[in-house]
């Protein structure tokens, strides 16, 4: 369904006072997403996994490759017909605040793409919403809240809501449960298959916290300097790549308890 | 005489009762509510919760930094013994840079997007000390770059802040944050969008900085790990209020409120397929080791 193809992507480092040559951030990307199949993307901070997000979201025209999604390239499309197929592709991004406009209810919030896409009834267009209130564990009444007035957690169920309005055929999440607590992150994991399992979405989901990776991926790759790395369809085939990258974030651990805190002190 | 006692007997952080209230159409909402905290020199306060308890709107009720016209805040703020809550703007903002180092969520709103990093680094080192060269304070900055353990620093300087993924200028905040040597840090979610790797990494430089200059830190996380890590007492916060305060032993050990424990089960369960796996490994081959034995 969507196939990436020897994507390279180097940014134009124009500043207005100095010219550099470009500094190459994905280097011969190549992978297929099939549908109803959630991908984990891995790789430590700086790799280059939101430049790729972006670039299947239809947001930065990589400086070489190709991404073609339900047979059709992405970048050869006209304004028009990328509007269109836009529907299909949505995201869901980490700063579950910043996301959403501050001013607008969360009916408003998740009515927007139904309003773009979709001309319905007033009272039709309120009963999708009330419906997706309810898919994502809140109640049709939070329709008329504005986003202040929830925590992080549910907000992002909203920002989730608003990305299947549309029912489409793959999301991109980008560190999209980071920034929640260990309660929330576990409940919207849940919440994200199950929805996977009702509508045979595609997942992309871009992250930095392995655990996660492995709880919904069906495959994970692990990027690094640009570069997929690694490969994996289970925790088993992740844990014996014997690239450093992959074996470096394995080993990184934080305690569990505080009796087995690294011990830093004698370093100056 | 009295003063060095009182001096001795402050600690360096204290509020007392604090609270802030939230102006709405419908009334007065209140949003944080009887918030007790002590925080003494070099040691490192954990605050812990669930989205939209209250961590960061604590973080700014203390440097002062509420919406004006919709939050009131009532209560104590003492920093080393002075009152804050009576300092006029301008002495609050001479306060946030010089003593108080601040990490705060959103990193994008941390910088000024026309600047290049280069630039606000020098900018934040020389309104401190205005002896220091642009040289100097370049020097600086790549010392505290390269302690976040991030790539080409001499690079960084030269790049503005949308050229960044989101770790990257997280971490570079962290070092503007701390190249000034601040007496307390407030540190809300330092390390949410890094992965392990670099975690680490920026804890060390924190912890380093907490050794080495006695910084007290102040810090907010919603990962139990870091918390582990880091915090020598903690505070549990759920709906604006304090549910639970204590030493990092006595929580792990004894959690006392049913959301701290549902926070360390949902970490102990929900989080380890990477362990299972493993375990289930070993129990296979040692079954198959006692096999062959036998
Ligand atoms: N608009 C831009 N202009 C120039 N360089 C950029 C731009 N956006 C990103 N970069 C560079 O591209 C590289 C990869 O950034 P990207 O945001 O894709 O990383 P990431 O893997 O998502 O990291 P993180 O885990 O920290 O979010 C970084 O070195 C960054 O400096
Ligand atoms: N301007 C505002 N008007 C009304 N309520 C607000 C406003 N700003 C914050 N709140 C509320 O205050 C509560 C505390 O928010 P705060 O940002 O401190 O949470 P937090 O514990 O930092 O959460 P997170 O872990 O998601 O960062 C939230 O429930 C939020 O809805
Ligand atoms: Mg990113
Ligand atoms: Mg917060």
């Amino acid at each position: 369904m969507l196939d990436v193809s020897q994507v390279s992507h180097s940014y134009a480092a124009g500043g207005r006072l100095w010219r550099k040559p470009a500094i190459p951030v994905l280097q011969d990307i190549s992978f297929t997403l099939e549908p109803g199949m959630c991908l984990g993307l891995l790789g430590v901070s700086g790799t280059g996994k939101s430049t790729l997000g972006k670039i299947i979201l239809g947001l930065q025209r990589p400086t070489a490759g190709r991404v073609s999604f339900a047979g059709q390239d992405w970048y050869a499309r006209d304004r028009r017909a990328r509007h269109h197929m836009r529907r299909e592709v949505q995201a869901v991004f980490q700063d579950c605040y910043s996301a959403v406009n501050p001013l607008m209810s969360a009916g408003q919030i998740i009515g927007e793409p139904l309003r773009n896409y979709e001309r319905l009834s007033a009272l039709e267009q309120k009963r999708r919403v009330a419906e997706l209130l309810e898919q994502v564990g809140l109640q049709a009444s939070d329709a008329d809240k504005r986003p202040a007035a929830f925590s992080g957690g549910q907000l992002q169920r909203i920002n989730i809501a608003r990305a299947i309005a549309l029912r489409p055929k793959l999301i991109v999440l980008d560190e999209a449960i980071s920034s929640l607590d260990m309660v929330n992150q576990t409940q919207i994991l849940t919440l994200l298959s199950q929805l996977r399992a009702d509508y045979g979405m595609s997942y992309l989901f871009i992250t930095h916290h392995i655990q996660a990776a492995l709880t919904i991926s069906d495959r994970m790759l692990v990027m690094d300097k640009g570069q997929i790395v690694c490969t994996a369809d289970s925790a088993a085939a992740l844990m014996s790549s014997p690239h450093p990258a992959v074996q470096q974030l394995i080993a990184a651990r934080l305690p569990e308890h505080p009796s087995q805190r690294l011990d830093w002190s004698s370093e100056t | 005489m009295t003063g060095a006692i009182i001096v001795q007997a402050n600690p360096l952080l204290e509020t007392v009762d604090l609270a802030v209230q939230c102006r709405t159409a419908s009334g007065k909402l209140d949003l944080l509510q009887g918030i007790h905290l002590r925080l003494e020199a070099g040691r490192v306060l954990g605050i812990v919760g669930e989205s939209g308890s209250g961590k960061s709107l604590t973080c700014h009720a203390i440097l002062g930094l509420l919406h004006r016209t919709q939050m009131q805040r009532s209560g104590q703020v003492r920093l080393q013994g002075q009152e804050l809550t009576n300092y006029s703007e301008r002495q609050m903002r001479r306060v946030r840079g010089a003593q108080i180092g601040t990490i705060l969520q959103n990193p994008m709103n941390a910088f000024m997007p026309l600047h290049t990093i280069g630039t606000q680094f020098v900018q934040t080192l020389r309104t401190h000390d205005g002896t220091l060269s642009r040289r100097q304070a370049l020097r600086i900055a790549v010392e505290g770059l390269d302690n976040m353990g991030l790539p080409h620093p001499q690079r960084l300087l030269r790049q503005y802040p949308f050229q960044l993924s989101g770790g990257m200028l997280q971490r570079i905040m962290i070092a503007l944050s701390m190249c000034l040597k601040p007496k307390l840090l407030i540190a809300d979610e330092p390390t949410t969008a890094l992965d392990l790797v670099s975690q680490l990494q920026v804890l060390r430089a924190l912890d380093r900085l907490r050794r080495e200059c006695g910084t007290a830190i102040l810090l907010v996380s919603h990962d139990l790990g870091v918390i582990a890590q880091m915090a020598d007492d903690v505070a549990v916060m759920r709906h604006g209020r304090i549910v639970e305060q204590g030493s990092v032993h006595q929580l792990f050990d004894d959690p006392q409120h049913e959301y701290t424990r549902l926070l360390l089960d949902s970490r102990m369960t929900a989080y380890h397929p990477l362990e299972q796996e493993q375990e289930q490994e070993q129990e296979q081959e040692q079954e198959q080791g006692g096999r062959r034995d036998a």
